[in-house]
């Protein structure tokens, strides 16, 4: 019973992680700089759900849309000011750049809401099903609808829109999409718009279960960042996946001894700590990219990064 | 004869102006406004800027706020710009230990005191006379910790779970130490990476292990996820919790229901209130920054208190205040304060509970000179 509850945790969790990591594949895409400030936008979208909770008093879903406009304007911003003026450069300034409009964002945060932690607006009324002693919260189970249907929007504006056509054959070939009569700049500050607006939305749904606070960001980037990794470099569905299973990893490892109460678990019970879990992750993902260097489901991992 | 009575009038009337001139005491405040602490270190700030704002009569503060972020380096320029500019009677320093640990040995070449309260242990173990530390450490605090669950609450198989920093570690240390004096193991601890989110796996293994109270040793945030997660998963055991919990900040992340049964060590309580002082300060601190105290800032606003009353009473530069700081004794409005020799200056340590109306929590048991430095 307690593996379903440790299950819907996770998946939300990983929900939510995908959207961080879906926005960091589509400017990674688009522009092939790396997008540092992708773990801030996360706490942008986070802080802004609170500041708007607190003066429309609406639930979270109310909010999301609203959260996810700003949001896009913040990540036009974003481009305006970290990616455009250096995009004729190596990606290496740009790396630079989007570090130090991450670190500007996070302190322009600490200064207009504080450092303390902040919990979001739920996403709806808060409560938990009850089936046979497990007991499931409400927000998780909204958590993993709403990222699975703003996965599945992104998803069809990107492959069956003509807006998303243009986007992704930026992503392919900026020369060749220009000279099909692409607006190549106009596509990229897209892809930076809607980075930002899946970030914001995770936000918004990670605020209230997890909190938030300004210094958040850089845990969101590294999870983005090895899901990134794990699923394929220029791949969105992938780097998705990845975020998933990251997640899984996260909540569900540790937890074993208690899912298989096995008696040889018990004497291994070090190996199964926090701690000892976030090692294995990360020689696990070492391992991924030693035998597949491009990702479990990757390509052109050598253009990247 | 004339020239006599006017040289004598002219020394009484220099005497005069001296003693009208009011002691100066420059004090800057270095701590992290932003990074990991920036939470506690802008409490830190608030308590040491009320303090200076309320310098007592014949004493004149001059500071200025300069913010050291979360590196050891930051720390280390700030303190030598500070230092630059001319004499200092005091420096308000971080609360964040490896900031702590890098300032010590400039503060130690330049003579000037240090006034903290980083909790780690270490900072007063190593021999320097110029730091003083206005809040318990593990030593006091893990004391009442330990103490308050096996002999208030009669509980003998506590579980652990605390943060993998060095303060999480200290901490740890300690509670360890001291339930094995009171005969008691625990029968589960783990450490977690303050970046954790998710603490329905170390709850259900905690649960595994069968204990009747729950312990924590965790910085801010993770304290209320596990509170939240604990009580959304009806762990039903009793949580006896570190110093974080009893922070306003930290209380205002869970619903009063959340909070019912929940336990904290730490300095003092100043949102209760208690003492007409205290009241004083408890409405000047909202008046002037919009918010609840928590212990550190009174703890912090007690040490700059502390130098300011050091100045009133004569100490006009950095070496004369180490030195009355190191021999005084101060009542402050959290507890009396004796350095015991090292710069720890805080011997006690309350238990606060919450009953699961309110968020904030009533004090249960004091735990006063745990250390004996007050009895000497």
């Amino acid at each position: 019973m307690m593996a379903l509850q440790l299950f819907a945790n996770a998946l939300a969790l990983g929900a939510a992680y995908a959207l961080v990591a879906f926005g960091f594949v589509l400017v990674l895409n688009a522009t092939t700089a790396v997008n540092f400030a992708q773990g801030d936008l996360v706490v942008a979208g986070g802080f802004a759900a609170v500041a708007l909770a607190a003066s429309l008093k609406l639930p979270g879903i109310a909010l999301l849309p609203l959260v996810m406009l700003l949001m896009a304007v913040l990540g036009l911003g974003l481009s305006l000011a970290a990616y455009f003026p250096l995009k004729s450069r190596s990606p290496v300034p740009v790396f630079l750049s989007t570090i130090a409009a991450g670190v500007m964002l996070q302190n322009a945060i600490n200064i207009g809401f504080g450092p303390e932690p902040r919990t979001g607006p739920p996403l709806i009324a808060s409560g938990a099903f009850e089936l046979m002693g497990v007991v499931i919260g409400r927000q998780a189970l909204a958590v993993i609808l709403v990222a699975v249907l703003l996965y599945a929007g992104l998803h069809l504006l990107l492959r069956h829109t003509r807006i998303g056509r243009r986007i992704r054959a930026t992503a392919e070939d900026r020369e060749m999409a220009a000279a099909l009569g692409i607006r190549v700049d106009a596509m990229v500050a897209l892809a930076f718009a809607l980075a930002a607006a899946s970030a914001g939305a995770a936000g918004l749904l990670l605020a209230n279960s997890f909190f938030v606070t300004p210094t958040d960001g850089g845990n969101y980037m590294i999870k983005a960042y090895i899901a990134a990794a794990i699923g394929g470099w220029g791949r969105i569905g992938g780097a998705a996946i990845g975020a998933v299973l990251i997640a899984m990893f996260e909540v569900l490892f540790p937890a074993l001894p208690t899912l298989l109460p096995m008696g040889w678990l018990t004497g291994f019970g070090w190996l199964f700590s926090q701690t000892a879990s976030a090692i294995i992750l990360y020689a696990v993902l070492l391992g991924i990219l030693a035998v597949k260097p491009r990702g479990l489901f990757g390509e052109r991992a050598e253009q990247r990064a | 004869m004339n020239r006599l009575f006017l040289a004598g009038l002219a020394a009484v009337a220099a005497s005069a102006a001296a003693l009208a001139e009011p002691a100066e005491v420059n004090m800057p405040v270095l701590v992290p406004l932003t990074g990991p602490v920036a939470l506690e270190g802008t409490s830190q700030q608030n308590g040491a800027l009320l303090a200076l704002r309320n310098a007592p009569a014949g004493v004149k503060a001059h500071y200025l706020v300069m913010d050291v972020d979360g590196s050891p380096e930051q720390a280390v320029n700030g303190l030598e710009r500070v230092l630059s500019r001319g004499p200092v009677s005091a420096v308000t320093a971080s609360i964040f230990g490896p900031q702590m640990l890098a300032m010590l040995p400039i503060a130690l070449e330049r003579k000037v005191p240090l006034i903290t309260i980083s909790g780690t242990t270490d900072i007063t173990e190593r021999g320097n006379p110029y730091v003083f530390r206005f809040f318990p450490t593990d030593a006091v605090a893990k004391v009442a910790h330990a103490r308050y669950a096996v002999e208030i609450l009669g509980k003998g198989r506590p579980a652990l779970i605390y943060q993998t920093t060095a303060y999480g570690q200290s901490g740890a240390t300690q509670l360890r130490a001291n339930l094995q004096r009171l005969g008691v193991e625990l029968v589960f601890e783990e450490a977690l990476d303050p970046t954790v989110k998710d603490m329905l796996p170390v709850l259900a293994k905690a649960r595994d292990a069968k204990p009747d109270v729950l312990l924590l040793h965790l910085h801010q945030a993770p304290t209320a996820l596990v509170i939240r997660q604990a009580a959304a998963m009806r762990l039903g055991l009793p949580i006896v919790a570190g110093s974080a919990a009893h922070s306003p900040a930290t209380a205002a992340l869970l619903d009063p229901a959340e909070l019912a049964g929940v336990c904290t060590e730490t300095n003092a309580a100043p949102a209760a209130g208690g003492s007409p002082a205290l009241e004083r300060f408890l409405a000047q601190y909202r008046e002037a920054f919009g918010s609840e105290p928590d212990g550190y800032a009174l703890g912090q606003y007690d040490g700059v208190m502390m130098v300011l009353d050091a100045a009133q009473h004569g100490a006009g530069n950095a070496a004369e205040i180490a030195a009355a700081l190191s021999r005084s004794t101060y009542q402050g409005l959290a507890q009396t304060y004796r350095s015991d020799g090292k710069g720890n200056m805080a011997h006690g340590a309350i238990i606060m509970c919450y009953d699961g109306t309110g968020r904030v929590p009533r004090i249960v048991k004091s735990y006063e000179n745990v250390t004996g430095v007050l009895a000497r």
